[in-house]
């Protein structure tokens, strides 16, 4: 039976899964990320439908690492759906994303986000972003859900 | 795997729709919406006026009847100022048979007996009919006015829109470029020969120059689309906060500001902020290879209005190419011995122009520069 993974990872960007996925793996290695590649996945996998019915039953993600630009339901609906259902409300989510915009930041608060991050395009930034959100939200936070 | 390109680069969504109502192209639109507008209010408008023109004189024919005309004019004056030359009109002519019938000899009836009411009535009707026309070229020009800032508006949302677009879809590309390039020097430097290595180098600087280009880029087209919040600003205060924020740009070097008397001004206090932060820093900047730099803000008294200005004793420019100063991009410097994208200025000037003032600057090589503005003119010599 295998647990539950540490970092959901909600990207549709396949570059930036692999240069997330290699950064955790140097700073955060042993992590276990789940990545899927849409905002459907994502759900399906929360809620234990569609692809992911068999799941088995462990537990949620430690942390939700959220894109809001998603193909089929983007990240504001993904987030929505979320927070509104008591199985999930509690799952820190932090949105990790290219959009800078207040209009975004505030909309994506207003729905109960726990943290916005802007990806930075230097490499060695983005990499110190996953190191610390890693270290933040893996070891230092604590988790509501046992 | 493949992302369907069309939802990720429709702008249409992002734009509010724009509200139908006046706007129709549709023939049977405008016509429902003519009758709908003109009927309810300009009309009816000016059909009270008139009737109340009329009972007026019919009424007070007695006491004011030797003022019934001007009492007419007025009514078709506030008639077609309202409405425009169709309410103008209709008012003078429901007016003039009024005034036939109950004012003009025979009473009560619809004849003119006298050659001079005849001529009265002649010239009340050109007068009216002047009025009208000047009130229907107002009503015209003010009606192109309003057509004119929505089509504005509309292009501003939509460049807003291409910009928000912009940013994202720009960015994603050169984390992957700067990403990949540098975990191929991590994961595999030592195999690499020393070009390579180099070429690898080489790609990720300019992967992040092209980051901060597009950084400045999209700050450039935010500055000129910002609306404007102006307040009565103390800008001396203003200056001194921001030499605290440059702070660090003065560590370990000898840099005397001297800071002179700035009057109250009428700005936007965050947009005139930025316009002193990209002055000084490049004034800093500049500066930086004196041993001693000096820096003076400062405001000239001229005879039209105050003049602002911010001088420098660094390494200054060439006058000839003074035109190109506050250019997208242009840079008076080589980017090896200064840094910048040359934005900086361009805000600068955009900023200010959008305050309804002016920039200039003077300068000599190895002179030191002045930049001067105004915030409220524009500056004829």
């Amino acid at each position: 039976m295998t647990d539950a993974p540490d970092i959901l990872l909600v990207e549709d960007n396949p570059h930036d899964v692999e240069l997330t996925l290699h950064a955790f793996s140097q700073h955060h290695p042993g992590k276990h990320i789940h990545v899927v590649r849409d905002g459907a996945e994502a759900l399906e996998f929360l809620f234990y439908t569609g692809t992911y019915a068999r799941r088995p039953i462990t537990g949620q993600p430690r942390l939700i690492l959220l894109d809001m630009k998603l193909p089929l339901l983007d990240g504001i609906y993904v987030l929505r759906q979320i927070r509104s259902n008591t199985e999930t409300s509690m799952i820190p989510a932090v949105v990790l994303t290219t959009s800078r915009e207040q209009r975004d930041i505030y909309q994506c608060y207003r729905l109960g986000i726990n943290s916005y991050i802007v990806k930075p395009v230097n490499f060695e930034e983005f990499s110190d972003v996953v190191r610390i959100l890693g270290h933040y939200w893996l070891l230092l936070n604590q988790s509501a859900i046992t | 795997m493949q992302t369907t390109l069309l939802p990720r680069y429709s702008y249409e969504s992002r734009i509010p729709k724009q509200g139908a109502g006046q706007y129709n192209g549709h023939l049977a639109g405008m016509t429902t919406s003519f009758l709908r507008n003109a009927l309810r209010r300009r009309y009816v408008i000016a059909l009270a006026l008139t009737i109340a023109a009329l009972i007026l004189t019919m009424l007070l024919h007695q006491w004011i009847g030797a003022v019934t005309l001007q009492i007419a004019v007025a009514a078709v004056v506030l008639s077609a100022w309202f409405g425009g030359l169709g309410p103008g009109m209709m008012s003078a002519l429901l007016l003039a048979t009024g005034l036939i019938y109950y004012s003009i000899e025979p009473v009560y009836r619809f004849d003119v007996a006298r050659v001079q009411d005849v001529v009265l009535l002649a010239v009340f009707m050109l007068v009216a009919i002047l009025i009208s026309s000047l009130a229907e070229a107002r009503h015209r020009s003010e009606a192109a006015l309003r057509a004119r800032t929505q089509e504005l508006e509309a292009a501003n949302q939509e460049l807003e829109a291409f910009s928000y677009t912009v940013s994202h879809d720009l960015r994603s590309p050169l984390r992957a470029i700067d990403g990949y390039a540098r975990i191929a020097i991590q994961k595999h430097g030592g195999e690499l020969a020393e070009p390579i290595q180099r070429y690898l180098n080489l790609i990720r600087l300019n992967a992040q120059d092209l980051g901060r280009l597009i950084d400045d880029l999209l700050a450039l087209s935010r500055f000129g689309r910002q609306g404007l919040k102006k307040e009565v600003i103390d800008a001396s205060a203003l200056v001194k906060v921001t030499l605290e924020e440059l702070k660090s740009e003065q560590d370990n070097r000898d840099v005397e500001i001297k800071v002179g008397v700035l009057p109250v001004c009428v700005a936007d206090p965050v947009l005139l902020k930025q316009v002193y932060i990209n002055l000084l820093q490049n004034a800093l900047k500049f500066t930086r290879r004196r041993p001693h730099a000096t820096i003076e803000i400062g405001c000239l008294d001229r005879n039209d209005g105050p003049v602002y200005y911010v001088k420098d004793n660094g390494v200054g420019f060439n006058m000839a190419y003074s035109h190109n100063l506050f250019k997208v991009f242009h840079r008076l410097h080589k980017s090896q011995e200064y840094e910048g994208t040359g934005v900086g200025l361009a805000i600068v000037k955009r900023i200010i122009e959008r305050h309804g003032g002016q920039i200039w600057a003077e300068g000599g090589l190895d002179e030191g520069a002045v930049f001067y503005f105004t915030l409220d003119r524009l500056v004829t010599s």
